[in-house]
């Protein structure tokens, strides 16, 4: 395997300024000091690590066997190493002064990988997104909201305050947080796991056969959709808030006020019962509602 | 007779020779060029002390290796008590946390054995001592854990953060933790029997050490 | 207990089940971390971290690769981290499987006379002389000459290619042959001062 690496260095605003106007006028709206590209050559399965402690990360899937980073960042304190080790790629914003301000260490990247990339990624603050992506990926961040479209594998994603929406995903999705909200649109999962303390939980999917959904919170609203052609077994218990229910489950749910000792607690089954859904909230509102179509 | 090679075109095919492919170029030169011997016998020397070294017994590292492990790994939550098995509706949070200690999950065998005896449930005065068993069990076992974390939190207040931003929310969500840890251990109070408090309980302290663990990466950057 | 039911144990956060997994393991992994770093509480500290990155990572854990091979992998990342952090400054990984001309790469010195290494090479002295290699060098000798890894084991390990492992291992020993003769060298100028010599003739 070879690299094949190109480093293009771009001016500073301050020399851009003094060419002529037309030039201001293509790019992006944000217009910044340093610009990094490189080109990496790989073999299938890659694995591509990003640190990067403040910014927005975006990860995309291309069909070539290359890895390509455009990253931009103000700071000449800070810089965007890219390294290839084999067949993983490191990719770290970091320091290079030896006193470098927490708002220097931004930098804004858009990487391109092939699709069975397997992905490590860490931001603190910012956003990270990724589409198209079908390896294993492992997200962590503190305030950066994650977005996920149309990956696969292994989804594994933790924040602390940041919100996570995964559109089209398939695979199996663990995520937790603990003030984040979370979505899981149009998901093809066979096992999610969605923890979150303050955060709302939206899950507008399937239902596959044998899989299991748990979804968990302290408080705040779980809202769970469903067609009536679905089939799970259901468990929906809120300690101290109310379970709401729109499917014709199979025993009947018993009065909420009863027996087990504790929480309003419904069960049943729906059509054969052949996925697993829980719902857990401390004292928030678990929803179970009909798709309206 | 002359050989065709010289030293550099040697030194080109100087890998190769070592890993055993050998030209017969190569082999005329050698024989003939002294320095070119000096170096294929000293990296033979060397290879040779190598594993002269790989043959020297390495002694298992000390007891403490595997104590600071272990105490490590049962800090974080991630691993469980020796030989005793969850209970069948908790989380495995609990069993992660506390692998060492007394745990509740004995008071609920003892609960599910009434039970089934139809002892339980048919006395105020049972049921509240089987209350009283699970919260003592609950008390036992997570005032370590509670101990550990105030100690790691008061060791995080000093540091100095590498991205205030990011630390202040950090904080705010200890105290949206601290908060769930203060409301689950009122409940546990109020339901004592309830495994789905005891539940939430050790998954908020789960949460906590994570966040103070998370602090501690940002505060030692910082520093 | 096996190691594949320890794994699948472990993953379930099964004590027994880790202790087991590093009874396996630990004294392979030690001595690949004494070897690399040459003193003891170090090389405890950093078998410490590996396992500690294992234990953490075990759930993801999927036998796509050889569960040692994995282990070993994670330990070198570890003790490489190690390395660059003590050189005092952020080394890139391309500095440190790959150092320039200037910073000790193997030098070509056709027909300059040469120390024979052979029967004067001890332990101590080889030990030395791989803590001066780059980070990168150190790796592979260490795991292919003194660990007996094969390269295409090490290539997975240091996620690198075969080919990549084998130019690595020879610049290693290349690098080392001078280092070694270095000592050589200023243990005859020391032994020659010791005998009263007033020539003061250098190699």
């Amino acid at each position: 395997m070879s690299t094949d690496s190109t480093v293009l260095s771009y001016w500073s605003w301050k020399k851009l300024s003094t060419l002529a106007p037309g030039l201001l006028l293509f790019g992006t709206s944000a217009v910044w000091a340093h610009h990094v590209e490189k080109h990496l050559r790989v073999d299938p399965h890659p694995v591509i690590t990003i640190h990067n402690p403040n910014g927005t990360v975006t990860v995309k899937a291309w069909t070539k066997s290359e890895v390509l980073v455009m990253a931009d960042h103000n700071s000449m304190n800070i810089e965007v190493a890219v390294v290839q080790n084999g067949n993983r790629v490191d990719i770290l914003t970091q320091p290079i002064a030896n006193s470098v301000a927490p708002d220097e260490m931004r930098a804004d990247m858009q990487v391109n990988v092939p699709e069975d990339a397997e992905l490590q990624i860490h931001d603190d603050s910012g956003a990270v997104t990724v589409n198209n992506v079908l390896g294993d990926m492992n997200v962590e961040t503190v305030g950066a909201d994650v977005g996920l479209e149309d990956a696969a594998g292994y989804l594994s994603v933790k924040t602390v305050g940041g919100s996570f929406q995964c559109t089209r995903c398939a695979g199996r999705i663990e995520v937790s947080s603990i003030s984040g909200n979370f979505k899981l649109l149009d998901v093809r999962s066979y096992h999610i796991v969605a923890q979150t303390s303050t955060g709302n939980i939206l899950f507008d999917g399937q239902f596959l056969p044998n899989g299991t959904y748990h979804l968990k919170n302290y408080s705040g609203t779980i809202e769970v959709r469903f067609s009536p052609g679905d089939s799970f077994d259901m468990n929906a218990t809120s300690l101290k808030g109310k379970v709401n229910n729109e499917a014709k489950l199979i025993p009947a749910n018993r009065p909420q006020s009863s027996s087990p000792r504790f929480g309003n607690t419904l069960f049943g089954t729906l059509n054969e019962g052949r996925a697993r859904v829980d719902l857990t909230s401390f004292d928030g509102t678990i929803n179970i509602l009909k798709r309206s179509n | 007779m002359n050989s065709s090679m010289n030293c550099e075109n040697f030194h080109s095919q100087l890998e190769s020779w070592l890993e055993g492919e050998r030209t017969s170029a190569a082999e005329s030169h050698l024989r003939s060029c002294h320095s070119c011997q000096a170096i294929v016998q000293d990296l033979d020397a060397i290879h040779s002390a190598a594993q002269d070294w790989s043959r020297e017994e390495v002694p298992a590292p000390s007891t403490r290796v595997w104590n600071s492990l272990k105490a490590q790994l049962e800090s974080e939550g991630l691993i469980r008590a020796h030989g005793s098995a969850p209970a069948e509706e908790s989380s495995s949070w609990f069993d992660r946390l506390l692998p060492s200690f007394a745990r509740p999950a004995m008071a609920g065998a003892y609960l599910v054995a009434l039970m089934a005896g139809g002892l339980l449930l048919s006395s105020p005065g049972s049921q509240q001592m089987a209350d009283q068993r699970w919260m003592e069990g609950t008390r036992n076992t997570t005032s370590p854990v509670r101990t550990e974390l105030d100690a790691a939190e008061t060791s995080v207040a000093s540091y100095q953060p590498s991205d205030p931003v990011v630390m202040a929310s950090l904080h705010k969500n200890l105290g949206i933790v601290d908060n769930y840890i203060a409301l689950c251990e009122k409940s546990m109070q109020e339901e004592p029997g309830n495994e789905t408090v005891r539940d939430y309980l050790y998954t908020a302290y789960q949460q906590k050490a994570d966040l103070l663990a998370e602090m501690t990466d940002h505060g030692d950057e910082g520093r | 207990m096996p190691e594949a039911e320890a794994i699948r144990l472990a993953q379930q956060g099964d004590a027994a089940a880790f202790e087991r997994l590093y009874q396996l393991h630990n004294r392979r992994v030690y001595s690949l971390c004494l070897r690399m770093v040459g003193n003891t509480a170090e090389a405890e500290d950093l078998t410490q971290e590996a396992f500690l990155q294992l234990f953490r990572k075990v759930a993801t854990f999927r036998g796509e690769s050889a569960f040692s091979t994995w282990l070993h992998r994670l330990s070198v990342n570890v003790v490489l981290m190690k390395l660059r952090k003590k050189s005092g400054m952020e080394t890139s990984l391309e500095q440190v499987t790959e150092p320039d001309e200037d910073s000790g790469g193997p030098r070509r010195d056709f027909g300059a006379p040469d120390l024979r290494l052979s029967g004067s090479i001890d332990r101590v002295n080889l030990q030395r002389a791989v803590d001066q290699l780059p980070p990168g060098y150190k790796s592979v000798f260490v795991l292919h000459d003194v660990q007996g890894y094969e390269h295409n084991e090490i290539a997975e390990i240091m996620g690198c290619s075969i080919g990549n492992s084998k130019s690595q291992l020879h610049k290693a020993r290349m690098r080392l042959r001078e280092l070694l003769q270095e000592v050589m060298r200023s243990k005859a100028r020391e032994e020659r001062k010791a005998a009263g010599s007033g020539s003061g003739v250098e190699d």
